[in-house]
């Protein structure tokens, strides 16, 4: 009787592989993927095998579509992810020359259920079931940080969108496939030190959330500062779940620190501003690392109370004409939620990138467009934008480092060439109610 | 349901179950690259759900340290998955989590019923915000890398465990354990009166079926690439393994793993065809599934079976294939 | 030294209101109708984001608003208990399986109420500023939105514990907590008394959402954050017990306020601790039995 019980489980895992046997990798689109044992470098390719067949380019992702990841995704790279498709299906979409015709894009989305396991598994069912062209990137950095090594292994290429830090980047100098699109620390906080030398500031105090987002900025300025002699008297840190700032701020308003710097996400930098405007702290630097950029973190405090806050970023309508372009399609599409000023420029041009190098090699190989991806540079809406030696976008093509609240408008104010406005300093009181 | 005892007894012999492991083992061989991988994944939540009926299904204590013992088997892999041979590695997950349920249960099992619930609940909690406390703050590291390692080898030793998990589950049903425990979940009391060692019991079982959930983490962690605390102890893991195992059914030994199968199936399917939908469908799912599955889906088949029996004998046919 | 003590206790105070109300609806759910709502923290939000709507779009100020998330939120949760768990409780052979049951069904309510909210608003972040002054305590500063929610929390917090202490419908909740069978004998309609109780619990929670959405920021996933706290308060108030989980809320705001004091980090840490050292010790719980 036990015996029994114990073989029908096993029975049961047996009908599994039955039935895969039964449906090996149904591809949900026509049978797809040219040939990539040729190699690129050859003057005479063959034409793909596929070259009747074909339809479209498929683009998979798997990304955080519930839960609490969705957040960060919906309100950053989906805008310019879903606007880019849209746009080059429009146009009839991506001219390959291989297939010798437009080929318009389809994409898929999975959801990974804010869950790393999940996102990690669909990203393989993406690759070697589906045989997708291409992927997206998921969303934020640990996300990236975990499907950096799968792209890699199955050599596809990886425009990074959310995210970005110094160890991702330590990591992808040994996966060629993958390209980091967004600036982070090590281009920020620099130039924000030097500002913060520059104005004067002596101390600061510093608050971040215990994931690797804040602890990576939070060590970057403790470093950074105090090598230009500012002192950072308090140090806090704060898991996602805690709902009450009010310590952190009076331990900082208790130091009279001259900036208070918080390295955190959204929905804490909306507690901490909140909270210091309703305890009425007024450092003179208020900066905020995601978050600030948002037309709706502006609009939940009305833009005479967050006036001079500064935050990570930067770009706006005045960044150049292709940003204004991009600006007024996102706010058609997506209305005020979909106005990202840190990084949905950067993802936007990342994306003109990507469609310029496939038109360049004129064929789906992935080798042949990572190399061009990594050598050539292409016109952007931020100029000729290259990546670097360190598959990063160049630091040269940002459109911008650090933003603050000038009368109601995101400005750019740091690196100093590429402002948009002079910076305030210090920062007004927050208005009494 | 006494018509249907002639075909399994005949059918399920010690040589199908050799050749069901077999054809599961030559997997690799027939099947896309993908279903290797969907497979590891079904076999993970079986191996977490099974075991996780070990000790809950006969004593009624409903664990929710799950997550513990898989996210120290992760942990584990992501701390030395670069020093040591990964069956060593593996190894280690599964006897650190044996050691840290010893510890769990003797400190826990006194708690009955919706208490020892809530405890093994917040100690999954404990270790997952100290944890994340101490890397932030003590040590200041940021996160690991996993060493990869090829989806065949993952497959085997997940394989390996789940076999390994399903001879334990099969003996210890047997041993004096199993009927000691059996016997704790009717009436503790009693079980105590009659001399058993109730608290040893329930202490040694427990902490056997956290091996598996250890080394499962430990080998999915290669897997998985990256890992901080948030990914290792995620309260899901928790949750789903009695999910599933209410889900498939408590009452035979097959249920867990029926109710594992068809969970981690459901969900691939939904999260990949409905991805905005998701969570609305599944839940829509689990809720009908209690009010009308009052036994769980294994509660379902023998409804089933008498349907199709009566129906004729082509249905020997259709379930043979 | 007086300001940092008055800092960190009235601090605890503030916080441990909102704890309170919200442990209490989770009491009543667990303590009568016998649900471990693991979907708890999805009606604080559902509460939480029909206030931010009548504020955002329609000006309605949040306090109004308790009045139109109350009989909404009582509406929602009494209806799911007459469909669902009353249903449930039906078909379940013994006591015991039915709180495994309802905790399932929980369960599968969570993934459906958050989805259907990403589903109506979105996934974004979203808060709004209300009452942003503050007030001053002999130089310990505190929001006065804070003040006026923790004064809400207590009032209601009262008003309801007079509602069952008092009240006819309440002393027959409290039968039905203490012995269904009895009660139904006593001529208690008990499934129409467990939906009230679930509907109340649902409705505590929905004003709990209220409160903090004056507050704090909110999105569709914050749900279960809330439902732990709930659960670690019912725990230190003792299971079941309504004045316990009152007197919890406000124990663990303080400890939480506390250790924040000297490492905001820990706090999280210190409630687990508290929580699992409660339970090893006395399980009942402050105000068990």
């Amino acid at each position: 009787m036990n015996k029994k019980l114990l073989l029908i489980p096993l029975a049961l895992l047996l009908a599994i592989s039955l039935v895969a046997i039964g449906c090996p990798a149904t591809p949900t689109t026509p049978p797809t993927t040219p040939p990539t044992t040729t190699p690129p470098t050859e003057p005479t390719t063959p034409p793909p095998d596929d070259i009747d067949t074909r339809d479209s380019i498929v683009i998979g992702q798997a990304v955080s579509l519930s839960g609490p990841n969705y957040v960060i995704h919906a309100s950053g790279a989906m805008v310019p992810q879903t606007l880019w498709v849209e746009q080059v299906n429009a146009e009839g979409g991506i001219y390959v020359e291989e297939y010798g015709k437009k080929l318009p894009i389809e994409w898929i989305q999975y959801d990974d259920k804010s869950d790393h396991g999940t996102m990690v598994k669909l990203l393989e069912k993406l690759i070697l079931e589906d045989k997708v062209d291409f992927i997206f990137p998921p969303c934020s950095t640990s996300w990236l940080f975990a499907a950096a090594p799968i792209a890699n292994k199955y050599e596809y290429v990886m425009l990074g969108a959310e995210g970005g830090a110094e160890s991702l980047e330590e990591l992808v100098q040994d996966l060629p496939y993958v390209f980091l699109v967004l600036n982070y620390s090590n281009t920020q906080i620099p130039v924000l030190a030097d500002q913060f030398v520059e104005w004067g500031v002596k101390t600061v105090a510093i608050n971040f959330l215990e994931d690797l987002h804040g602890v990576e900025y939070s060590n970057r300025a403790l470093s950074e500062l105090t090598k230009r002699g500012i002192e950072v008297p308090v140090i806090k840190s704060h898991p996602f779940e805690i709902q009450d700032m009010s310590p952190i701020i009076k331990a900082a308003q208790d130091a009279n620190v001259d900036a208070f710097c918080n390295m955190t996400y959204p929905g804490q930098n909306i507690l901490v501003t909140a909270q210091a405007i309703e305890l009425g702290y007024n450092p003179k630097v208020f900066f905020g690392t995601v978050g600030p950029f948002a037309l709706w973190f502006r609009d939940i405090f009305t833009a005479p109370t967050i006036e001079g806050l500064i935050g990570g970023g930067a770009w706006n309508k005045k960044s150049s004409p292709a940003a204004a372009e991009f600006y007024d399609a996102s706010m058609d599409r997506f209305g005020e939620g979909g106005i990202d000023m840190w990084g949905n420029l950067y993802y936007w041009a990342s994306l003109q990138f990507f469609q310029q190098a496939i038109e360049k090699a004129g064929t789906l190989d992935q080798k042949v467009i990572r190399d061009i991806i990594a050598t050539e540079t292409f016109d952007t809406c931020l100029g000729p934008t290259w990546f670097d030696e360190k598959q990063r976008l160049a630091e040269e093509c940002h459109p911008g480092e650090i933003g603050q609240w000038i009368n109601g408008e995101w400005e750019v104010i740091l690196p100093k060439d590429k402002a948009t406005a002079e910076p305030i300093y210090p920062k007004p009181p927050w208005p009494t109610p | 349901m006494n018509s249907l005892r002639v075909t399994p007894k005949s059918f399920l012999s010690p040589g199908i179950f050799l050749l069901i492991l077999v054809l599961l083992a030559a997997s690799p061989l027939y099947v896309s690259p993908y279903t290797i991988v969907l497979l590891t994944t079904i076999f993970m939540f079986v191996i977490l759900t099974v075991s996780w009926a070990i000790f809950s299904g006969p004593t009624g204590y409903i664990s929710l340290a799950p997550a513990a013992f898989f996210g120290v088997g992760i942990y584990i892999t992501a701390m030395l998955g670069k020093e040591l041979p990964l069956l060593v590695v593996v190894g280690i997950g599964g006897l650190a989590s044996f050691v840290l349920a010893l510890i769990i249960g003797a400190l826990t099992l006194r708690l009955r019923g919706i208490y020892f619930a809530i405890l093994t609940f917040g100690l999954v909690e404990l270790i997952r915000h100290f944890l994340l406390f101490w890397e932030t703050n003590i040590t200041g590291t940021r996160g690991r890398i996993v060493v990869l390692v090829e989806n065949d080898v993952i497959f085997y030793i997940m394989l390996a465990i789940l076999v390994l998990l399903m001879l334990t589950t099969y003996f210890l049903r047997r041993s004096k354990f199993g009927l000691a425990l059996q016997s704790i979940g009717e009436n503790e009391e009693a079980a105590a009166h009659r001399g058993i060692n109730v608290t040893m019991v329930k202490v040694i079982v427990f902490a056997i079926s956290a091996i598996f959930m250890g080394a499962a983490g430990a080998i999915m962690a290669t897997k998985w690439t990256y890992i901080d605390p948030y990914i290792a102890f995620n309260p899901l893991f928790s949750f789903l393994p009695a999910l599933m195992a209410i889900f498939g059914g408590m009452g035979q030994l097959y249920g867990p793993v029926i109710g594992a199968v068809i969970f981690t199936y459901l969900e691939e399917v939904l999260t990949t065809r409905f991805p905005y939908y998701y969570m609305l469908i599944f839940g829509v799912v689990l809720v009908v599934a209690i009010l009308y599955l009052p036994n769980g889906l294994v509660g379902l088949l023998p409804r089933l079976w008498r349907r199709r029996w009566r129906k004729g004998g082509s249905a020997k046919q259709n379930a043979s294939t | 030294m007086i300001k940092i003590i008055l800092d960190v206790v009235v601090a605890g105070l503030l916080m441990g209101g909102i704890y309170a109300l919200i442990a209490v609806g989770f009491s009543l759910q667990y303590g009568v109708a016998r649900v471990l709502n693991i979907a708890h923290g999805e009606f604080i939000m559902i509460g939480a984001f029909i206030t931010w709507t009548m504020y955002t779009v329609f000006g309605i100020n949040p306090l109004v608003s308790l009045a139109i998330v109350g009989p909404i939120i009582f509406i929602i949760g009494f209806l799911l208990h007459k469909v669902l768990f009353a249903r449930l409780r039906i078909s379940s052979p013994s006591p015991a399986a039915y709180e495994g049951k309802s905790l399932l069904a929980a369960f599968g309510l969570l993934y459906i109420i958050q989805n259907v909210a990403i589903l109506i608003w979105g996934a974004e972040v979203k808060g709004y500023s209300y009452l942003t002054s503050s007030f001053s305590l002999w130089g310990a500063v505190f929001a006065t939105n804070r003040l006026v929610a923790t004064l809400l929390a207590i009032g209601i917090g009262l008003a309801f514990y007079l509602f069952l202490a008092r009240a006819r419908i309440g002393k027959a909740i409290r039968a039905a907590a203490q012995d269904p069978a009895t009660a139904s004998l006593m001529g208690v309609n008990i499934n129409l008394v467990l939906a009230l109780c679930f509907g109340l619990g649902a409705l505590l929670a929905g004003f709990g959402g209220s409160l903090i959405s004056m507050m704090y920021s909110i999105q569709p996933a914050m749900g279960f954050q809330y439902t732990i706290i709930a659960i670690i308060v019912v725990v230190l108030g003792g299971l079941g017990s309504i004045l316990g989980s009152f007197i919890g809320g406000f124990i663990l705001g303080l400890v939480g306020s506390i250790v924040a004091y000297w490492q905001p980090a820990l706090s999280l840490v210190a409630y687990y601790v508290i929580f699992i050292l409660l339970l090893l010790i006395r399980p009942a719980g402050i105000m068990g039995k």
